[in-house]
């Protein structure tokens, strides 16, 4: 009972996320398709779910969702993008898109097929078993086994922070900015001179 | 597992649900006269000059990014954080490592004034 | 038991499947905590006014039933009455689909709150990653909101939320990180257990400075004064929400209302041992004490304080300016956190302190 339940969420979620999918591209508004993206990332982490794999899809949700769309939202909210312009370009590039999606179809088919014939994936996942945490599995192993890797995220990371302060870190011309503290610190002496002048006399 | 993760999907559903019928009852009760100037955009009682959707300042899409960047460190904290006593000395220098490389970044961005709001 | 309930309902409850008695169970409960939660969200709004009436030398709601308390139901009733207007320039769909995206995250990461010392509607292994990543849904509602409206008011406040609400976001998770390391796991319950024991070993003292850290980050969040600078009245009328009226704005205020309690409770889990009494330890009151036994009555009173605490610093604070509001969050916020959690981990390594390592 409970293997066909999971059968059926999976077929249903995997139709939504296709769904979605196809929404990103279909869609003229480009908020809706950033939208429609939200909804097909939020179908793969219960797909992941599904396959019991909480951790990733918990960073995804947490990841994409929250930090990587925000950014294309703030992206396409900002740079009023021309949507007729777009939509002339679909002809133009979709050539190269079908490339690339053949190109991808053909890579599944060989890790799933190909490889997978040598594989003992026959019998399908095996259920973990109870209070099973998989953060801390994938921690014991992150920071030990695979601490090379993990160091060169941290360059990665790095090298993001430098390169996105480079290509974006302008200091606007003639901007006028003010500094509270030297407002707040300034003295009577600063800005009060007293004159001492000779008073006027009629010639 | 998956059994702890069924009353998530539930809820989801029962919140949008509720969500839905809560907006559905205010659209139907909450009838109302419909004008143009009730319907314009509020604005400070002219027509707006010019569209709202214009270029922003760049400085949104940094922080945008910056964000992106320390929500991956902190999903690179998690683990190590539950799994303190496994990884014990060892995990402990790599993730200072991880940390000092960061920090770096960290202060670049606070010299170069990219945490700057003006 | 079986006395009380007529023997055709016991007949018919039988021969439902299990696979459905169990769903309609849990439909149940997830009724049951949503209507709470919506409840006292309704008797929040009524604290609010009268702590801030108080405070300000002032009565508040005091006309509607006995000393004002059927004022909640009042303002219900008036708003769902109101017409929902949708401005004619904006994305009708967006504009109202917004509202929903802000509410249902803040309804749905109480799934995995413990509200009892053994009652959570789903006990799951990851919960702390769950609520983050749930509150960090929930910024869509205000983004979207704002953009779909078409008013430049509500395009400048959703933008200021968007980059406040990111900038604090960061510092709540490093401040997570902390709670992690001393409780050792990700379910939330077995972090309010790492508390047992009384007062003296609730998280609150070890992490003095994430407590601070993450309330203020939770108060940053849910657009509380003194960080409203997402609908400063004074500058951009309402912010994302100035086009919405009657049902629509009652979601966001039932979004951002139940957050802040959400906030209250994460807060009073993390660092205040959620369900457990502050007495535990203090074995003279007797082996069977009510008073020692963790029950949800704490984490009421808890949430209760946390939320008085929001409305006290409304009442005390001036609202901030945007560019001290990002100084706090990235300058100040992020050092703290990232010390605290080096601190914590040496430490730890050196078997040092209350860690439960």
């Amino acid at each position: 009972m409970a293997i066909l339940f999971q059968t059926i969420l999976f077929y249903c979620f995997a139709v939504f996320l296709i769904g979605a999918a196809l929404g990103v591209i279909l869609s003229r508004n480009p908020v809706h398709a950033v939208m429609f993206l939200v909804l097909a990332f939020f179908q793969s982490a219960v797909l992941w779910l599904l396959i019991e794999v909480e951790f990733l899809a918990l960073v995804l949700v947490l990841v994409y969702v929250g930090a990587v769309m925000v950014l294309f939202l703030f992206v396409v909210m900002m740079l009023d993008i021309d949507v007729e312009q777009v939509k002339g370009g679909l002809t133009r590039y979709a050539p190269l898109g079908f490339a690339i999606a053949a190109l991808m179809v053909f890579e599944l088919v060989q890790v799933i097929w190909v490889r997978g014939r040598f594989a003992s994936a026959a019998e399908g996942f095996v259920p973990l078993p109870e209070g099973y945490s998989n953060t801390e599995a994938l921690g014991a192993v992150l920071y030990t086994e695979h601490v090379y890797a993990f160091e060169i995220a941290a360059v990665i990371l790095l090298l993001a922070i430098v390169a996105a302060i480079t290509l974006t870190m302008r200091k606007r011309p003639g901007l006028k900015l003010q500094n509270i503290a030297q407002q707040v610190a300034v003295k009577r002496e600063d800005r009060v001179r007293l004159v001492k002048m000779e008073s006027e006399k009629p010639e | 597992m998956l059994a702890n993760y069924l009353p998530i999907l539930i809820f989801l559903g029962v919140g949008t649900a509720i969500a839905m019928v809560l907006l559905g009852l205010g659209l139907l009760i909450g009838t109302g006269s419909k004008d143009d100037e009730k319907l314009s955009p509020y604005e400070c009682g002219f027509e707006p000059f010019e569209d709202t959707r214009v270029k922003f300042d760049v400085r949104y899409y940094l922080v945008a990014i910056l964000f992106i960047i320390f929500d991956l460190e902190i999903a690179f904290l998690f683990p190590w954080a539950v799994s303190l006593d496994v990884v014990g000395g060892f995990g402990l220098i790599a993730m200072g490592i991880f940390l000092a490389i960061l920090v770096v970044g960290f202060i670049y961005e606070w010299k170069k004034g990219a945490l700057e709001w003006d | 038991m079986s006395s009380l309930i007529p023997q055709f309902v016991v007949d018919l409850w039988d021969a439902i499947p299990m696979l459905f008695q169990h769903l309609i169970i849990i439909t149940a409960q997830i009724l049951g905590v949503t209507i709470v939660v919506i409840l006292t969200v309704a008797f929040t709004t009524y604290f609010e006014r009268k702590v801030i009436g108080y405070m300000q030398g002032r009565l508040g709601p005091n006309r509607v039933g006995p000393l004002g308390l059927g004022q909640p139901f009042a303002d219900v009733i008036k708003l769902v009455i109101k017409e929902v207007v949708i401005p004619q320039r904006s994305n009708r769909f967006l504009f109202l689909i917004a509202p929903m995206l802000s509410l249902i995250p803040a309804l749905a990461a109480w799934a995995v709150i413990p509200l009892s010392g053994s009652f959570v509607i789903a006990d799951i292994n990851a919960g702390l990653l769950y609520v983050l990543a749930l509150t960090s849904v929930g910024v869509y509602g205000v983004i979207l909101g704002g953009w779909a409206t078409n008013s430049k008011y509500a395009f400048l406040g959703a933008m200021r939320s968007g980059a406040q609400i990111v900038a604090y976001e960061i510092a709540m998770g490093f401040a997570l990180v902390g709670v992690l390391m001393a409780g050792g796991s990700l379910n939330l319950g077995v972090i309010m257990q790492a508390q047992a024991g009384g007062f003296s070993s609730w998280f609150i003292i070890p992490l003095l400075p994430l407590f601070f850290v993450y309330f203020i980050s939770g108060v940053a969040e849910t657009n509380r004064a003194p960080f409203d600078v997402t609908e400063g009245e004074s500058e951009i009328v309402a912010g994302f929400h100035v086009e919405y009226s009657g049902v629509a704005f009652a979601l966001f205020f039932l979004a951002e209302y139940a957050n802040m309690i959400l906030v209250s409770a994460l807060t009073a889990i993390f660092f205040l041992g959620g369900v457990a009494s502050p007495m535990e330890g203090w074995t003279f009151l007797g082996d069977g004490s009510f008073l020692r036994e963790p029950n949800f009555f704490w984490l009421a009173a808890k949430i209760s304080f946390f939320l008085f605490v929001f409305f006290w610093l409304r009442a005390t604070f001036p609202r901030f300016r945007y560019d001290q509001i990002m100084r706090l969050g990235w300058k100040i916020f992020i050092p703290v956190t990232i010390v605290w959690i080096a601190v914590e981990a040496v430490m730890a390594w050196m078997k040092v302190g209350p860690w439960s390592v």
